[in-house]
């Protein structure tokens, strides 16, 4: 698989040393963290931003989380700003297309299923 | 040989009591584990059973006839030495998926490393792994959590401190990887995006898109094929683990490996070596894994006197596509299966047997939905009690629009071979996917031979226990392929290469006197005799299983291999001969046998391993299975080193 565009930050920049924050649980802390080279961001949303920013962005309706989806529905992607897809749902660039994988727990794509 | 297979308790990581034939000593270990000073006195046997305890003398080979140990002394190598070469390394790595590479990276800084990997650099079990790699990366996560949904899903028979160090450098390992150039999926928002899969109570997968395997093992590769210290040899079949005597101590020296493409034996001379070898799903007729998956480490590693647990926890997917129910078969048998995602039972696909009765009501009320192991029993007992080859999964009802935009790849493959799913049952099988056990490890990969290291999916870390967690298994790998690295760097450094060492040892011997059509034969036995292991295994080491059908399991298997081997030394064979297709089968021999052993010595159902007459969990057997070779040196080809072990004198 062909390393993409710009748009994905975390470049190969081996020299760089990583910096090991300790998870506290507070929220602010995890994107403040100064140590941080700012090419290579590792932290995470939460579940709790992520369902957020997908209710901001999106008003198609409740998507619950993956495990308890029953229901897959077609929804047209965005394209981001050099080609990468954008999905809608859960802001994730360049990630797989269609449902998400792991709607029934197991990781699956078209479906065939590689992980479970 | 003779194994002795015991239940061993709670937290034995760091020191063993096995039984040498009726004596019993303690392995040394690295030393900065604690040991648990309780659990050594309960551990130590004589002859009796403590209740800790619970031993079966496995007796599945009928001795050979004593063959003279050669003294050292007396073992003429002038004749071997003309062919094949010897290298000498600090490190040798046998393997190159991620634990591996893994692993050399860092070693490399401190020596020269071998990688000596059967194929080409990118076939392992780490490149098919599609899915993501676990880890705890958001602030609302924790590593508890992690720690709680992998001991829940391993049935309670995870060791804790393997869990809490896998959960906890997790993380770590992670960044690293990013930081060597893995590109996993992010948000818009910059931050890494986590998926959330079956078992885990927090969105941690990371994922590359769809093929994360892939892309760390790309990255990793390109490290590795930059790094000057790491010399990696493709099309290198590791053949036997080079081990020495020390006392009672099994030192390991090296590896002897052909080179396929040349036909050559090549002998690495090393001070440590990591055993990286991955899985074994070619012992069943139908398995996710890639060819190269033949069980060789944890049968090396068993014949080196290494101690393997937990072989019994075979993971399994229920549904596979099932090539024999294809209308057009495939025109070569499909090397590794085509998983059916859940999804297909999810979106309401229903199971039947071949007389189209839908059987999961039977075994439970939630039928379809039932949980994947439940499923994968059910669908287990209808093949077994019908004698069928596959069940069928139809989701015809449903809108063709829907299974064509939810399922185009199944559609595609089906349809390929003369199946429309949209009017059709798809028809599949059980495949073996992950063997949560194989060479124990302690907490920083080492094993009870010196020199000796693992890590990956060939190793029994104790964090899988009975029942690995999704995306745990890449995860494992990368922690334990890290923390082998300073106990290696401290063993290396003090220990010294033996230049004459390589004489130690018998050369393997590539079989050219025997000519072309005595190996065309032997060969097309072999692979007959593979298929025939395989649906031994397949019916009698499922899914579902019993005492009844192991034990017979267990004769099968017996008799296939003496058939075997004498077919072999019947058309002039010699012991220290070498082929791959001859190597991997006494490797399958090997590790069928040892998931056989195993699953006699556990009397209770946990995890992935169910028995008819031990259908529930016995907390008294929440123990480890543990496999103890024995000091006999008579036994089949398939457990016996070729070469022999001399009682080291004065070796530097």
């Amino acid at each position: 698989m062909a390393k993409t565009s710009l748009s994905r930050l975390f470049a190969s920049l081996s020299e760089h040393s990583i910096a090991k924050p300790s998870f506290t649980g507070s929220r602010s802390e995890s994107v403040t963290r100064s140590a941080y080279n700012s090419v290579t961001r590792f932290v995470c949303s939460s579940a709790q931003e992520t369902q957020l920013i997908r209710e901001e962005r999106s008003n198609e309706g409740d998507r619950e989380a993956a495990k308890e989806n029953l229901e897959s529905v077609n929804k047209e992607e965005d394209e981001g700003e050099d080609g990468d897809h954008v999905n809608k749902e859960t802001g994730e660039v360049g990630g797989p297309k269609g449902p998400e994988p792991t709607r029934y727990g197991d990781w699956e794509r078209n479906g065939r299923c590689s992980d479970f | 040989m003779a194994a002795s297979i015991a239940y061993v308790g709670g937290h034995l990581q760091y020191g063993v009591n096995f039984c040498m034939g009726q004596s019993y000593k303690q392995a040394i270990w690295v030393p900065s584990v604690t040991f648990n000073g309780c659990l050594q006195r309960e551990l130590s046997w004589s002859c009796g059973v403590s209740k800790f305890l619970q031993i079966r003398k496995c007796n599945l080979f009928r001795s050979r006839t004593n063959e003279n140990w050669k003294s050292f002394g007396t073992v003429i190598t002038s004749a071997y030495l003309r062919d094949g070469s010897t290298k000498y390394f600090d490190f040798a790595v046998i393997g190159s998926g991620v634990a591996g590479l893994r692993y050399a990276l860092e070693v490399a800084k401190y020596g020269s490393v071998a990688i000596i990997t059967k194929a080409e650099p990118h076939e392992s079990n780490t490149n098919y792994a599609q899915g993501g790699v676990s880890a705890v990366l958001c602030p609302s996560d924790s590593v508890e959590s992690h720690m709680q949904d992998t001991i829940v899903a391993g049935a309670y028979l995870c060791d804790e401190e393997s869990v809490k160090v896998v959960c906890t450098e997790g993380p770590d390992r992670i960044r690293e990887l990013i930081a060597m150039g893995a590109s996993f999926d992010h948000g818009d928002d910059g931050n890494l995006h986590l998926a959330r899969e079956g078992g885990h109570s927090h969105h941690r997968i990371v994922h590359a898109a769809d093929m994360t395997g892939r892309e760390i093992e790309r990255a990793l590769l390109e490290a590795v094929v930059n790094d000057p210290n790491i010399s990696v040899f493709k099309h290198h079949f590791a053949i036997d683990l080079l081990t020495s005597q020390d006392g009672s101590d099994t030192v390991c020296h090296g590896i002897d490996a052909l080179n396929t493409e040349t036909q050559e034996v090549v002998r690495f001379i090393s001070k440590v070596t990591l055993l990286a070898s991955g899985g074994a799903g070619h012992i069943y007729p139908s398995t996710t894994n890639p060819l190269v998956a033949t069980g060789d480490g944890m049968a090396m590693a068993h014949r080196a006197q290494a101690v393997i647990s937990n072989m019994e926890f075979v993971q399994f997917h229920p549904t596979a596509l099932a090539d024999e129910g294809l209308p057009i078969k495939p025109k070569k048998t499909r090397e590794n299966s085509f998983l059916i995602t859940e999804a297909v039972r999810g979106d309401g696909g229903i199971l039947y047997n071949l007389s189209m009765e839908r059987f999961m009501p039977l075994y439970d009320g939630r039928a379809e939905l039932a949980p994947r192991d439940v499923v994968a029993r059910s669908i287990d007992d209808q093949l077994k009690k019908r004698n069928e080859k596959y069940v069928l999964l139809d989701i015809s009802h449903k809108p063709r629009e829907k299974i064509l935009s939810h399922f185009p790849n199944i559609a595609n493959e089906c349809l390929q071979h003369g199946l429309d799913i949209t009017q059709q049952p798809i028809p599949v099988v059980p495949a073996a996917h992950y063997m949560c056990g194989g060479v124990r490890a302690g907490l920083q990969g080492e094993t009870n031979v010196h020199g000796l290291y693992v890590a990956g999916e060939v190793a029994c870390t104790g964090l899988h226990g009975a029942n690995r967690l999704a995306s745990n298994s890449l995860l494992e790998a990368l922690v334990f392929a890290r923390r082998a690295v300073q106990p290696s760097i401290n063993y290396m450094k003090s220990s010294s290469l033996d230049l004459s060492a390589s004489s130690l040892w018998t050369r393997p011997l590539v079989p050219k006197s025997l000519g072309s059509d005595v190996m065309h034969k032997i060969l097309r036995i072999t692979k007959e005799v593979r298929k025939e292991l395989q649906s031994i295994m397949w019916k009698y080491v499922g899914i579902v299983r019993s005492t009844s059908r192991l034990q017979e399991a267990e004769q099968k298997i017996g008799k296939l291999e003496a058939k075997w081997e004498t077919y072999l030394f019947e058309h002039g064979w010699q012991q220290t001969m070498v082929a791959l297709e001859a190597c991997e089968m006494r490797n399958l021999f090997c590790c069928a046998k040892l998931v056989v052993s195993s699953a006699l010595a556990r009397h209770e159902s946990r995890g992935l391993h169910y028995m008819t007459d031990f259908p529930h969990l016995e907390e008294s057997k929440r123990l480890p299975t543990v496999i103890f070779p024995s000091s006999h040196t008579t036994g089949t080809w398939s457990s016996r080193q070729l070469h022999q072990q001399p009682i080291v004198k004065s070796m530097v």
